[in-house]
């Protein structure tokens, strides 16, 4: 099965996938309408920040067993049985906050949602996308992704990938960072300079 | 010490900005550093040149790992969508100084006609030199119909009729012939700068090479041109600068004075409130309130010209702009325009500051608007005086805190200033430098940036560079670091190479010179054409180089260019977006020797820049046949 699947080196950082999961997760589902919504739509996927400036994606990556759903007590933490995607049920949800303390990756927020009971803040986290992916849409950050940090695609292919990568990288001396662009791996080294500078 | 005290020493090496940032976290009130974390990561299509917004069938972005997008809805590839990008800027930044110096021509105009009573020509003998460059019969003339002339003129040179801008004819002839040749020499000021902005419009010039290309005439049409114009018109009005004695750092704020302080860039407004502080008529009403004074003060460019002129202290540079406020000892800031940061309104908010706008092409949430024309600036800068004073009365003596004592500095140190102290020509410099005492020089210039740490770029720069007997002549927000640092003293001619201590020490004057504001840094242009005709060479072959360590704006990404296109390497501390098209960076940090014979150098650390700008330095020497060291 499909999973999104984040490639940090890749992330430059703009938000884009932010911006794209608030709009999939809004009632209109179009950026001018969302911006006009109330609640305020808000994203489900979180760029982090390195001390030098780099991003990236953080987002659920939806555990088995998952700790956010063993330490629900009202039990509004479910899983798909078909997707295997960790949802949770507004109308349940007491915004306890148990789900955030439990959860390793720190991608629980709380908020009202236009799906939730009125003005009621609730336990909002990633939830694939499950809606688009059953008109056969991609996830929203996927979709956003001009980079592919974010990749929607079997794991076991990604995971080639990588172990192609590295069997170049022991066996034939290429290094990893080759993979960089010229012209990023010129932004990055400055920052990391910058950063290093800074921090002096 | 506290984590906080920690955070603070990495935003700023300033003690005074330290303490004002640790007071401004007490008082929460919000600082550009704090924006700046919340900002990241910055976008990185953005940072790298490659998102182009110029049309509506896009906005378009370029992946620079390959995969994604290559080419925008148009067909712009990565190199064009960088180009027009840069060009953009470049125009930007002309078009900033050139019509700062459009509003001094304009004010020269009203002088003219009489009808600018807060203005005069304080530099006849200035006007009368420059009107003979503009090709003006200057004999039997009197002074305002003379300045009528050369305001006409400048105007001239603003549009489109001429076939070069005429302060060209300044520039060292190998050097004009090369422009010529290039096609680059600037026909008109606003000319180069629409010309740009046509010229990146969807479907018009996409061969990048000939986008930048345009970009150094554009750069040159500012810095030979409105910028020029600029400088050597606020010396017509207001005098040419000459070493004047002053004090910098937030410590020249005074406890029991009303303090105003001028922040922007153009003299036209700074003056005329220079003079309404003077008034007795004010200072009888400040004592009257309790005060014992008027204090007035600047910042950032404006405060540079009143610096230069009048050794009216200055309180810090861009990134002191906010914490000025943060001292709770301010009864007005009176701003004009650029470089003034809106948060400036959030910041007086918390205290009793007055903020005060006065352009009419510059207005601010939460300012009251007082415009500023020739014809009334003197009446408005009587009442704003007068406002100032009452508002001493409003400052709540509990939030007030005014850090560190001031720190001395020699300032006004303009070409003809320099040229006084050395006898009345450039001779004494040629021969130290020929000698080797004194190795080159650098003009170090721009901004303040909150990617890197405030003055730090700056001070490790300039400390490295006069350590290994290179001169330094600074603008700008640089000028006020490194006074600052006490480097403008002649105390710091201790921290100078035994050459450049020993030359600078028979002068008087101290190891860092104080050219001026950033539109100033056309004194420097000034200086190395009169140094290269002195040894008949161009300017490429000088041992001088420029640096921005810190720089933010696109002003500042002109300046560069013009720098470059002029002859002279010149070292950026931030990178420019420009690092989506590697094309365009092997070009600007490579390519450009061989069309200019100069080019630029990124390099964040000031130890390792300076280290790139003395080897630049010694092999220029070597060219010329003069001793070089460890090339």
């Amino acid at each position: 099965m499909k999973k999104v699947i984040i490639h940090p080196e890749r992330c430059v950082g703009c938000l884009q996938c932010m911006l794209a999961c608030a709009v999939a997760h809004s009632a209109s589902r179009n950026l001018v309408g969302a911006l006009q919504e109330e609640p305020r739509p808000r994203p489900r996927i979180h760029v982090g920040v390195t001390p030098s400036g780099r991003g990236f994606p953080n987002r659920c990556r939806h555990c088995d067993p998952a700790p956010c759903m063993a330490a629900c007590l009202p039990g509004a933490i479910f899983r798909d049985p078909t997707t295997a995607t960790v949802l949770i049920d507004p109308d349940r949800c007491i915004a306890c906050a148990s789900c955030a303390m439990a959860c390793p990756f720190g991608v629980l927020r709380f908020h009202p949602t236009f799906q939730a009971p009125p003005g009621k803040e609730v336990a909002v986290k990633c939830d694939n996308c499950d809606q688009r992916q059953a008109q056969g849409l991609p996830p929203a950050c996927v979709e956003a992704c001009l980079t592919r940090a974010l990749t929607f695609e079997e794991p076991d292919q990604a995971l080639k990938r990588q172990t192609d990568r590295i069997s170049r990288l022991v066996l034939e001396a290429v290094p990893y960072a080759e993979d960089l662009p010229a012209s990023l791996s010129l932004l990055r080294a400055l920052k990391q300079a910058t950063a290093e500078m800074n921090r002096r | 010490m506290s984590t906080t005290d920690k955070k603070f020493e990495q935003y700023t090496v300033t003690r005074d900005g330290q303490l004002m940032l640790a007071k401004a976290a007490r008082e929460g009130v919000e600082t550009v550093w704090d924006r700046f974390a919340a900002q990241q990561p910055a976008c990185g299509f953005c940072e790298t040149g490659l998102s182009c917004r110029n049309c509506v069938m896009g906005p378009c972005r370029i992946d620079p790992f390959g995969e994604g997008p290559q080419k925008g809805v148009c067909g712009a590839d990565a190199d064009i969508i960088v180009a027009r990008n840069l060009g953009r800027m470049i125009a930007a930044g002309a078009a900033s100084h050139s019509d700062h110096g459009r509003d001094l021509v304009k004010v020269l105009a009203q002088v003219a006609q009489g009808r600018a009573p807060g203005y005069t020509i304080k530099e006849p003998e200035k006007l009368r030199r420059v009107a003979a460059e503009y090709g003006l019969e200057t004999e039997g003339k009197d002074d305002l119909t003379l300045a009528g002339e050369l305001a006409q003129a400048m105007l001239e040179d603003y549009g489109s009729k001429q076939e070069r801008i005429t302060l060209l004819a300044r520039a060292p002839q190998p050097r004009r012939q090369l422009w010529d040749r290039l096609g680059i020499s600037p026909r008109g000021i606003d000319r180069e700068t629409s010309e740009m902005m046509h010229r990146t419009h969807m479907g018009v010039d996409n061969d990048w090479v000939s986008i930048l290309l345009h970009g150094l005439r554009n750069a040159l049409s500012d810095g030979w041109g409105g910028s020029m114009i600029a400088t050597e018109v606020s010396d017509i009005l207001f005098g040419i600068p000459k070493p004047v004695s002053g004090s910098v750092n937030l410590g020249v704020l005074k406890q029991d004075q009303v303090n105003i302080i001028v922040h922007g860039h153009n003299p036209v407004v700074s003056e005329t409130v220079t003079a309404a502080c003077s008034l007795p008529e004010m200072l009888a009403l400040a004592q009257e309130k309790g005060a014992k004074g008027i204090n007035l003060v600047g910042v950032c460019c404006t405060g540079n010209e009143l610096l230069m002129r009048h050794g009216i202290p200055m309180a810090g540079n861009h990134l002191t702009t906010e914490l000025a406020l943060v001292t709770g000892a301010v009864e007005m800031m009176i701003v004009d325009y650029q470089c003034i940061m809106p948060a400036i309104s959030d910041v007086a908010a918390c205290y009793h500051t007055k903020l005060i706008s006065t352009s009419d092409k510059a207005k601010f949430p939460g300012m009251q608007h007082v415009e500023f024309h020739p014809h009334n600036a003197m009446d408005q800068a009587v009442e704003l005086v007068r406002q100032a004073v009452e508002n001493f009365t409003a400052r709540d003596p509990d939030k007030v805190s005014i850090p560190v004592e001031p720190q001395p500095v020699l300032s006004g140190l303009s070409v003809e200033a320099m040229l006084e102290a050395m006898g009345g020509s450039a001779g004494p410099l040629l021969e130290a430098i020929k000698s080797g005492k004194v190795r080159g020089a650098v003009g170090i210039v721009g901004c303040n940036n909150p990617r890197i740490r405030q003055d730090y770029g700056h001070l490790g720069l300039t400390r490295r560079l006069i350590a290994n007997d290179v001169l330094v002549l600074d603008t700008g927000c640089v000028s006020v670091a490194t006074a600052r640092g006490g480097l403008k003293t002649t105390q710091a001619l201790e921290q100078a190479g035994p050459g450049l201590k020993e030359v600078c020490g028979a002068l008087g004057i101290p190891p860092v010179l104080h050219v001026g504001s950033c539109v100033d840094n056309v004194r420097i242009l000034v200086l190395v054409s009169a140094l290269a005709q002195a040894l008949d060479c161009d300017i490429s072959d000088l041992p001088v180089a420029g640096s921005a360590p810190e720089w933010y704006s696109e002003k500042a990404v002109t300046i560069a260019c013009y720098f470059v296109a002029s002859g002279v390497f010149t070292h950026l501390g931030p990178l420019p977006p420009v690092a989506g098209s590697p094309n365009v960076v092997k070009l600007l940090t490579e390519g450009l020797n061989d069309v200019v014979g100069a080019a630029f150098a990124v390099e964040p650390d000031p130890e390792k820049a300076a280290q790139l700008l003395i080897t630049h330095i010694e092999r220029k020497r070597q060219a010329l046949g003069l001793d070089a060291r460890g090339v």
